[in-house]
């Protein structure tokens, strides 16, 4: 490798930067890039066109890009390093309006922004584990995006844990929490004050944001006490660095556990939209599953916990997306299986995605019955990581509870499954997950996998609608509005469907 | 031929197969086998195996549900000729889900294994106030209250039943059972209940221990 600066040449804009600099640290400065999996080589949507003086291929990247593509010179951006000098294109400075949104396919919108001349406005996700921001200016280019953990975690991982540590006497911490590393967030991303955001969650994340009293939340019959849909100012919000009077929209929920993030995620996948007639579903998979299905013009929401195994815990090898988690297994040689570690590391574990394709190859072997009997146990996946008869209980436990809550919405509608033409599957597990090992264990109804359009953080695209579509707002609340709710605990078909999908 | 057709009555059981265990009692009782022998060597010797399976680990939920299901088919069938050989339950026992709470899945396995296990289970349903427990328990004589919980929100409420329990003066007749995922043995003893335990084949277990236990006194 050279030592000092190399110049990189980017959409012809030459610059110079240090020799090593992976690509992916530089194109923000080009305009929008989006990196759904955190740099991981695992999305493949930060595909550039480059030549030069370049790192070597990664797996990552032999795995993810066909040969034709590595023919044209495409590469990760989050792959790839600039040794010496490099030319880099890529489809940058996307000023057109339905395109400002990265992932997925969004309707397109009026630009109208929330904010005023000359303005930068945020877009806010603030998810139980991750808190996800992206900057917009007034033409609704993308400027700026970043991820941080939830501090919020120390009080507990779950929503529940967080409201239990609220009602124990932690508000103002929880509250203090987030609102410090929305405002930090925003102090390091944007060059100006931000003068407008929309701050999209579920409800016990606006719940705490707003210091809202959680009680209501946390037992039945989990009557929310504020569904939002609201202006605040920033001021009144207690955020720092927006100016005191940017307003700050907090979008609608459609009931306790079905939050303000559905809603956005709704919107950004075209469900507020009353002349589309399509059937089709919206399931953002996490420890919570909240799925919505449109039907000749009927909306229905429920909300189904799986639990956090598909995050790692509650699995005896269980990990998260990190370096040393096998993320990807398929069948090997000799009957073994094969498996794909995250960062070239040693393998120590196993993510949801890895989980979810163990499973779907166990099955295959024969290892695995449907009853979910494990015929030599441990499972070995990738020595040393394997999996327990146990392992395999607490996949069911959370597959069947995803599964049973789509069967449940299409049943209680009246839905064939094969009306559906679209099955947007949408949160960071659905975008890592490999439908069809997702199918295959039967956590997704295997003929919807044709349907199945996986969108990314679609609650964080919404939110960004809301932000540069003034006049998407009244069609958002109406849409949370007549939105029913379908409660699953008290549903004798989710219970039978549960039950049946618990199987593989 | 009636070890075979017991026999073949907790096979079919352990398969679910509601319909052919219902007609296998049928057929026992024409047969001449006492009520109370079919169930207990049939039916109930049946569940016990899907309980012992489910403790490994080598059978799951749908597997004992199924299995429920068919137990209860042929209790049904059974039911008057029980009554009239006068065959009592080993004991009683009231179950819910504790107030806050509609999470009953494990609440119900809990259920058909103490069923299985001969005892008189009143199924109080979820969201449970302490007050019905502890009436309950009162009213209808109950050797055993059992509280069930999946919410960390929520297992608070047993502590609750606990208290009411001793405020109405029954803890040295009735015993009270928690269990849920989040329950473990430190929170029981915190809270002064009975037993825990980490799934429904020991809950049950334990429950007709206790039932041996308050007899003898
Ligand atoms: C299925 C499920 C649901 C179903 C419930 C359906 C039903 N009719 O019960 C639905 C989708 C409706 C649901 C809803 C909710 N759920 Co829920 N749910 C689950 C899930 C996936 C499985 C629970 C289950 O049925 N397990 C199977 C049974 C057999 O196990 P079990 O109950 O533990 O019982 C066994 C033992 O514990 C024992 N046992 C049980 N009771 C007793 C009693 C006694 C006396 C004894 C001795 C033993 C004993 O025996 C049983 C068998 O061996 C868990 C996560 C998980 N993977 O565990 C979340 C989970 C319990 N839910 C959770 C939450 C937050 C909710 C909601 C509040 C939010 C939401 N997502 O919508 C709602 C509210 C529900 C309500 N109104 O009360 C959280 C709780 C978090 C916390 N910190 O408390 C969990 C842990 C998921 C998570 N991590 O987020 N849920």
């Amino acid at each position: 490798m050279r030592e000092g600066k190399v110049v990189l040449t980017v959409n012809g804009v030459p610059g110079e930067y240090p020799a090593g600099t992976l690509l992916s640290a530089v194109l923000p400065d080009f305009g929008l890039f989006s990196l759904p999996c955190g740099g991981r080589g695992r999305c493949g949507k930060c595909r550039v066109t480059a030549s030069g003086e370049l790192s070597p291929l990664t797996d990552a990247e032999t795995r993810i890009l066909t040969p034709d593509e590595l023919a044209r010179g495409i590469r990760l951006a989050c792959q790839t390093k600039a040794l010496g000098p490099a030319d880099v294109t890529f489809d940058g400075g996307r000023e057109e309006k339905a395109r400002i949104l990265t992932e997925g396919i969004l309707p397109s919108f009026d630009l109208d922004p929330v904010f005023g001349e000359n303005g930068i406005g945020a877009a806010v996700d603030i998810g139980t584990t991750t808190l996800a921001v992206r900057l917009y200016d007034r033409k609704g280019k993308l400027l700026r995006e970043g991820t941080r953990l939830n501090p919020q975690a120390s009080f507990g991982a779950d929503v529940v844990s967080r409201m239990q540590a609220a009602l124990a006497g932690h508000a103002v911490e929880l509250k203090r929490a987030v609102l410090g590393a929305v405002d930090s967030m925003l102090a390091s991303l944007s060059p100006v004050p931000p003068a407008a955001a929309v701050i999209t969650g579920n409800s016990a994340m606006l719940h705490l944001l707003t210091g809202t009293d959680v009680t209501p939340l946390t037992r039945a019959p989990f009557r929310a006490a504020r569904l939002f849909g609201e202006f605040l100012t920033a001021e009144e919000l207690g955020l720092s660095v927006p100016a005191p009077g940017a307003p700050v929209l907090l979008p609608p929920a459609i009931a306790s556990f079905v939050g303000a993030d559905t809603a956005t995620a709704m919107l950004a996948c075209g469900f507020a939209d009353e002349k589309n007639g399509e059937t089709a579903l919206l399931a953002d998979i996490g420890t919570n599953g909240e799925i919505v299905l449109r039907r000749n013009g009927r909306l229905y929401a429920c909300s189904t916990a799986a639990g956090p195994a598909f995050e790692g815990a509650g699995i005896s090898m269980g990990m998260g997306g990190e370096a040393g988690a096998v993320d990807r297994v398929f069948p090997g040689r000799d009957g073994k299986l094969a498996a794909h570690v995250i960062g070239d590391a040693a393998p120590t574990g196993i993510c949801g995605s890895g989980l979810v394709d163990a499973v779907a190859c166990l099955l295959e072997n024969g290892d695995l019955d449907e009853t979910g009997f494990l015929e030599d146990e441990p499972a070995v996946i990738l020595p040393p990581v394997e999996l327990t008869q146990n392992d395999i209980r607490a996949v069911q436990l959370a597959k069947g509870a995803i599964h049973a809550g789509i069967r449940t919405l299409l049943r209680i509608s009246g839905t064939p499954v094969g009306e559906v033409k679209t099955f947007y599957v949408a949160g960071g597990f659905g975008s890592y997950l490999d439908v069809k090992s997702a199918c295959r264990i039967g956590l997704l109804p295997a003929e919807l996998r044709p349907a199945v359009r996986v969108v990314g953080n679609a609650a964080l695209s919404g939110c960004a609608m809301l932000l540069l579509g003034r006049g998407l707002l009244a069609p958002c609340l109406a849409m949370a509005r007549r939105t029913g709710h379908v409660e699953l605990a008290s549903s004798p078909v989710f219970t039978e469907e549960y039950m049946e999908r618990m199987l593989f | 031929m009636s070890n075979e057709t017991l026999n073949e009555i907790s096979a079919q059981l352990q398969r679910g197969r509601a319909k052919i265990v219902k007609e296998l009692v049928t057929n026992a009782l024409e047969a001449g086998l006492s009520a109370e022998e079919i169930l207990n060597d049939g039916l109930m010797a049946g569940m016990n195996e899907v309980g012992e399976k489910f403790k490994e680990g080598t059978v799951y939920v749908p597997e004992v549900l199924v299995a429920a299901r068919a137990m209860n088919a042929g209790v049904e069938i059974l039911k008057p000729h029980l009554a009239a050989e006068g065959v009592k339950a080993t004991g009683r026992v009231c179950i819910g889900t504790v107030q806050g709470d509609l999470h009953d899945i494990g609440k119900n396995l809990v259920k058909m294994m103490l069923e299985g296990k001969g005892l008189e289970v009143i199924d109080l349903g979820t969201d449970v106030s302490p007050d019905t427990f502890v009436n309950t328990a009162v009213e209808q004589d109950c050797q055993i209250i059992c509280c069930s919980a999946l919410l960390t929100t929520t297992m608070g409420v047993m502590e609750e039943v606990v208290k009411k329990a001793e405020a109405a003066g029954i803890r040295d007749k009735v015993r009270i059972m928690v269990g849920g995922a989040p329950v473990d043995e430190a929170f029981c003893r915190k809270i002064g209940a009975d037993k825990y335990t980490p799934d429904a084949a020991s809950a049950a277990d334990a429950a007709v221990a206790f039932c041996k236990e308050l007899k003898g006194a």
